[in-house]
């Protein structure tokens, strides 16, 4: 199948369960060999920062995992530089490489999919 | 791509965040809380001011209605389910939850 999928993560990691899902859906989408795509804008960046440690709140560092997709298929990453800025980050910052887009580069990835899933 | 917005634009940023990215032109549909941001003299209506300008808009008739919306800002194109189904078969769908 050649159908584009990109995945729009948008919440930040540990406040709900969205960034969660949506590192499930990307590993089951994956699995399936779809040309898939994950974007970080907002507080969706939050979610690939260094780090993370909710072991005291009993969850699963989500952080860990994303560097782990490529094993799963997924191997673009993109995000959006304001919103990385606007949070006081860089990509050094970052869990894994990523390849850093503007609006329009936002907005082209979304357009050349032919399914958005947000998270 | 038809950029869809379910969130009040008081309490959430989605729809200042859609703007940001959505190219000119390309089509907003404000659905559940998001038809708040139609609401004429809101504090928010700079934004939707802002969208109208740069975008076709769309809200939801039975959302609009049942929030009883009676003054929307002019510009905001009313839908109903029907016109809701033909937007998402015209264009691929950017939820912005």
């Amino acid at each position: 199948m050649s159908e584009q999928v990109t995945i729009l993560m948008r919440k930040a990691p540990y406040g709900s369960v969205y960034t969660a899902e949506g590192f499930r859906s990307m590993m089951g989408i994956g699995v399936f060999e779809l040309d898939i795509s994950v974007l970080f804008v907002d507080d969706g960046v939050y979610a690939l920062v260094k780090g993370q440690d909710p072991s005291a709140l009993d969850m699963k560092p989500l952080g860990d995992g994303f560097p782990m997709m490529p094993d799963f298929g997924v191997t673009k990453f993109y995000v959006h530089d304001q919103s990385l800025s606007e949070r006081g980050l860089t990509t050094d910052d970052l869990v894994m490489n990523v390849q850093l887009v503007d609006e329009a580069g936002a907005a082209h990835i979304l357009e050349s999919s032919g399914i958005v899933l947000p998270f | 791509m038809l950029y869809t917005i379910n969130k009040s634009p008081l309490m959430f940023g989605n729809l200042q965040s859609a703007l940001r990215i959505a190219p000119v032109g390309e089509p907003l549909l404000l659905y559940e809380d998001g038809v708040y941001a139609a609401a004429q003299g809101a504090t928010s209506e700079p934004l939707i001011l802002q969208a109208l300008a740069q975008h076709p808009v769309y809200a939801l008739q039975a959302d609009v209605k049942a929030r009883g919306l009676t003054a929307l800002v002019d510009g905001v194109q009313l839908v109903d389910y029907d016109g809701f189904v033909e937007l998402v078969e015209q264009h691929h769908v950017a939820p912005w939850l």
